[in-house]
Parts: structure tokens; C-alpha cells; sequence
């Protein structure tokens, strides 16, 4: 394995782009990269359009009438207490919800102008295309190799295995910590570093749009330093929305913010999510425009 | 709002805002004492207010420490962010405040013992104390009623000290030629100049206000750019 291994100086930026927006949902092919430019923090390119989007399970409104557009080469916060539809709103962006039977989702969903929710688009496409990372790490019972060659291979990459699995690594930043125990099981790592080889796994099979459901809540703050700072990195080539109840967390790491509440009907029996504010990271800490936003994120609303 | 969570740090906050305007109360004190040490020159009252200041140093010092606290300790953000950063300035303007009346009491011994005084000069600088005075407690006010209307209105008041300055300094220059007493007018001059920075120094606490309060922060009044104040400027 090692002798096949390209050592590289540092992290490699020259490896295949990893978006491709222009391509239809029902097939994967790479196309090239392109960055958003400009001053105006609404002027980027839009990965998803969200639009009236309403989550329900079992006929139960989880979350309701949610729109906001998220940018490409950012990270996107998404905060709110419990209950509040945050994972639920993630969920719908790489149709996770899918997998729940009772789940209903309306309204509009466009990733780079295709809806996501559309009659032909095939899920599996997008679950690759939009990886995600969830709260606790869960690796496969396998090496660290095989958990990185494992979508790959799923997927049926041609390729050369060990390069991918670099790259995947270094990218996750994680290759100097285990590239000379690859064939070790994943179970023997530290929590953080588990959670970059899930991280790492997801990038693996070249995604456009990473999702993070509270990757850190488990984690010790240094490997959650660690994780922040891979996110700053990974978001130069990838699209991140996180989910995360650590404000200051959000406040390190994202360009825009949304917060989301817990609403209730008069009956007080039925309660659903809905977005309150979405703007940029700075202003939603320094100067919110909704008072509720400005109550919770001073915490003078428990 | 239901169910008001960190009350500990919300009295904390309020507590360090209680004590940066408490700042401004000593500087009236210091303010009227100095006034009286001008009109009277009184060198034993100048004394006093050169070491009670002290207490406003103390304060500043107890104030900057809480903030720093604050911030290391409780990460505010949003409007509690506004206000910690804007106490950080009420604090140091407090503190300036303080030295310039601190100033003014060390000018008068200098003045001479006995000095010739001019009644018109005098009476200039009486008016710029009572505006003085007043500036320091309406720019209170106005930051405890988070009142930027209030605030703004400081510029009225602060205008009249402005224009004050400059007849002291032309009385001075033709009070005459008599050395004592031109000696006398120079530092008169420059406890006009003290008063004035006081009112200034109330106008940036005032601007403070306004910032806490928009979330945008403006001079009201922008000495370099004289022609973008509202209403062109004076």
C-alpha cells in the first residue's frame, strides 16, 4: 500500500473539483469549479433554493413554511433550540427524510436549480452529491482504510483505491495521524478522530455539499478545534450547513446563521419549527433583527 | 419574554453598567469642585480634587477588570455585546473626564497667587461649567434610558460650549498688556479648552448610546467632515 502512496507535501488542491451543479440529479459526472465572487454576501452562487418547505411526520407538521437560499464555499448554520425542526430542515437537504415512511416533505427544495424532490431524481445521487456527518461518530467495523475505500467502491469508482483513500484523508485531516496504521480497525481511534474519518469517508466519494448534524457534541474541545478548523478548510471546496446548539460554535465557524423556534398553536398541543432570521454570522450575533433571535442567542430565553 | 435564563450574568452586566455610569456622578463632583477652585481660586480645593481622582481611576480600573471578565467568562453577544463593548468607552471617557478636571485644578495654581482676573472671562467659563455639568448628566441619562433622541441632543448643548471656547480665546487674546494678567487669561484659555474635551468626551458617551441602541455606530459630529453633520455642520 505505502509504496503506492504519492507522498504529498501538503494538502493536495489540484484533485478532481468537487462540485458539480450543472448535472443532472440522475447521473454523476464531474464538472468543473467555479468560485462565487463579489462583496455582496447574497450575491454567490445558491446550492439550495428553499422555498415554503414543510416537513410533517405522520400527518404532524415538524417544521413549517422555511425559506432560505444557501451559498456555495460557505458554512451554514442552522441554531435553535429542541425542537425547533433544525435536523429535520437538514434531513431534507440530502432527502434523509426519505428513509422515515411517515415523512412528508412540500413544498420547494431546488439544489443548483433541480428539485430535489423531483419524479426522476435518484436519492442515492443525492445522498453522494450531499454527504453528511452526523452527531456521533459512526464508523464501520472495518479499517481505516476500508471505511474511506468503502463508498467508493459501493459507487464503483475506477481509479487507483490508495490515491482516493489519501486524498480522503489528508482532505479530512487525518492522514499524518493514521497513514501508518491504515489496516488498523477504526474502532481504536479517538472520538475526534473517528469523527474526521467520518468526515473523511464522506469525502471520499467527491461530494459537493457536506452536512453536519452537531458534529462536535460529542467531542472534547480540542477535537472540536480540530473539526472547526478542517471546516474552515474543507469550505473552500466544498458547501457546509450545520446544525449545531453550540452558539459560539456558530459564531466560529459559519458565514450565515439561521435560527429557527419552537412555535406553538393556540391549543398549545400542537408544536412546529419555524425559520424567525437567517442572515450573516456577524449580524445575527452583533445585531439581530428579531428580538426573539437577539433573547436567544443572549440566552435570556431558556 | 418567558422563562429569563443567565440571570447571573445578566445582574453582572447590569451591575458593571450601574458602576461606569456611577463614573460620571464622581466626575460631576470633581466637575463642581473645579469650577469652584477656577472662581475662587482656591488652591486647597484644587488639592483635593487632584487626589480625589483617584476614586474615578479606581473605578475605571474596577469596570475595565469586570468587562474583561465578562468577555473571558460569558462570551455576550448581540445587544449584551453592544453594551460591554460601548462600557468599555463610557468607562474611558469617564476616566478622561476626570483627568481634565484634574487639569483644570492644576492650572489654577499656576495661574498666579492673586491673579487679575477678568470678570468676563470668568463668567465665560462659569457658563461652559454649568453646560459642562449638564452634558455630563443628560449623556447619563440618555445611556440608562437607552435614549438615542437624548443622546443626539447632547450636540446642542455641546455647541454652545464650542462656541464659548473660541470668545474665551479671543478675550484672551485682547485682554491687554498686562503680563500678569495676560498670564493669567492663557490659563484661563486652557481650562475653557478642558471643559470643552468634558462635553466632547459627553457627546462620544452619547454616540455610545446610539450604538447600543441602532447597532450602528456614527459620529454625531465629524470634525474632519464638517459638511456631513446633520444639518451641514457649524
Amino acid at each position: 500500500m505505502s509504496d503506492q502512496v504519492t507522498e504529498r507535501s501538503e494538502r493536495d488542491t489540484d484533485a478532481v473539483p468537487a462540485a458539480r451543479p450543472d448535472v443532472p440529479l440522475t447521473q454523476g459526472i464531474a464538472v468543473a469549479h467555479h468560485e462565487s465572487t463579489g462583496t455582496d454576501p447574497w450575491a454567490g452562487d445558491k446550492v439550495f433554493e428553499i422555498d415554503g418547505l414543510s416537513v410533517a411526520y405522520g400527518g404532524k407538521t415538524a417544521v413549517k413554511d422555511v425559506g432560505l437560499d444557501i451559498f456555495r464555499n460557505e458554512v451554514t448554520a442552522m441554531i435553535g433550540p429542541s425542537g425547533c425542526g433544525k435536523s429535520t430542515l437538514l434531513r431534507c437537504l440530502n432527502r434523509m427524510n426519505d428513509l422515515v415512511p411517515s415523512a412528508e416533505v412540500t413544498g420547494t427544495a431546488l439544489y443548483h436549480g433541480q428539485d430535489l424532490y423531483g419524479p426522476d431524481v435518484d436519492p442515492v445521487e443525492v445522498r453522494k452529491r450531499i454527504g453528511m456527518v452526523f452527531q456521533k461518530p459512526n464508523p464501520f467495523p472495518k479499517s481505516i482504510y476500508d471505511n474511506i475505500a468503502f463508498g467508493p467502491r459501493v459507487l464503483g469508482v475506477k481509479g487507483d483505491m490508495d490515491e482516493i483513500v489519501e486524498r480522503a484523508l489528508r482532505r479530512g485531516a487525518l492522514w499524518d495521524e493514521v497513514k501508518d496504521r491504515l489496516k488498523d480497525n477504526a474502532y481504536g481511534m479517538s472520538g475526534g478522530q473517528q469523527q474526521r474519518l467520518c468526515i473523511a469517508r464522506c469525502l471520499a466519494v467527491d461530494p459537493d455539499v457536506i452536512l453536519m448534524d452537531e458534529p462536535c457534541s460529542a467531542l472534547d474541545p480540542i477535537s472540536t478545534g480540530k473539526i472547526e478548523d478542517l471546516m474552515q478548510e474543507l469550505k473552500e471546496r466544498y458547501s457546509i450547513v450545520i446544525v449545531t446548539h453550540n452558539m459560539q460554535q456558530a459564531a466560529r465557524v459559519s458565514d450565515k446563521t439561521a435560527f429557527l423556534i419552537v412555535e406553538l398553536d393556540s391549543t398549545e398541543k400542537n408544536r412546529w419549527g419555524q425559520l424567525v432570521e437567517y442572515d450573516q454570522t456577524e449580524k445575527i450575533f452583533t445585531n439581530p433583527a428579531d428580538e426573539r433571535t437577539e433573547a436567544y442567542v443572549t440566552g435570556k430565553v431558556g | 419574554m418567558p422563562d429569563t435564563t443567565r440571570l447571573q450574568f445578566q445582574d453582572e452586566l447590569a451591575g458593571l453598567e450601574r458602576q461606569a455610569l456611577g463614573g460620571l456622578d464622581f466626575v460631576c463632583e470633581a466637575l463642581d469642585r473645579a469650577i469652584e477652585v477656577v472662581q475662587h481660586q482656591d488652591v486647597e480645593l484644587a488639592a483635593m480634587v487632584i487626589a480625589d481622582d483617584d476614586r474615578i481611576d479606581g473605578r475605571y480600573l474596577e469596570v475595565h477588570q469586570g468587562i474583561l471578565s465578562l468577555l473571558a467568562l460569558q462570551a455576550p453577544v448581540a445587544g449584551d455585546l453592544r453594551l460591554v463593548a460601548a462600557l468599555l468607552h463610557v468607562i474611558k471617557h469617564v476616566e478622561r473626564m476626570g483627568d481634565q478636571c484634574v487639569n483644570m485644578a492644576k492650572l489654577v495654581p499656576l495661574a498666579g497667587h492673586e491673579p487679575p482676573a477678568d470678570e468676563q472671562m470668568l463668567a465665560m467659563i462659569a457658563r461652559m461649567g454649568e453646560l459642562a455639568r449638564s452634558l455630563v448628566q443628560q449623556c447619563k441619562l440618555a445611556f440608562e434610558r437607552r435614549d438615542a433622541a437624548l443622546a443626539q441632543d447632547l450636540v446642542r448643548q455641546d455647541d454652545e460650549i464650542d462656541t464659548l471656547n473660541r470668545q474665551c480665546f479671543h478675550r484672551a487674546l485682547e485682554i491687554g498688556d498686562d503680563p500678569d494678567q495676560r498670564e493669567w487669561a492663557m490659563h484661563m484659555m486652557l481650562v475653557a479648552r478642558c471643559l470643552e474635551r468634558i462635553g466632547d468626551n459627553a457627546v462620544d458617551i452619547g454616540e455610545q448610546t446610539a450604538f447600543v441602541v441602532t447597532g450602528l455606530f456614527r459620529e454625531f459630529e465629524d470634525a474632519s467632515h464638517p459638511e456631513l453633520a446633520p444639518g451641514g455642520g457649524s
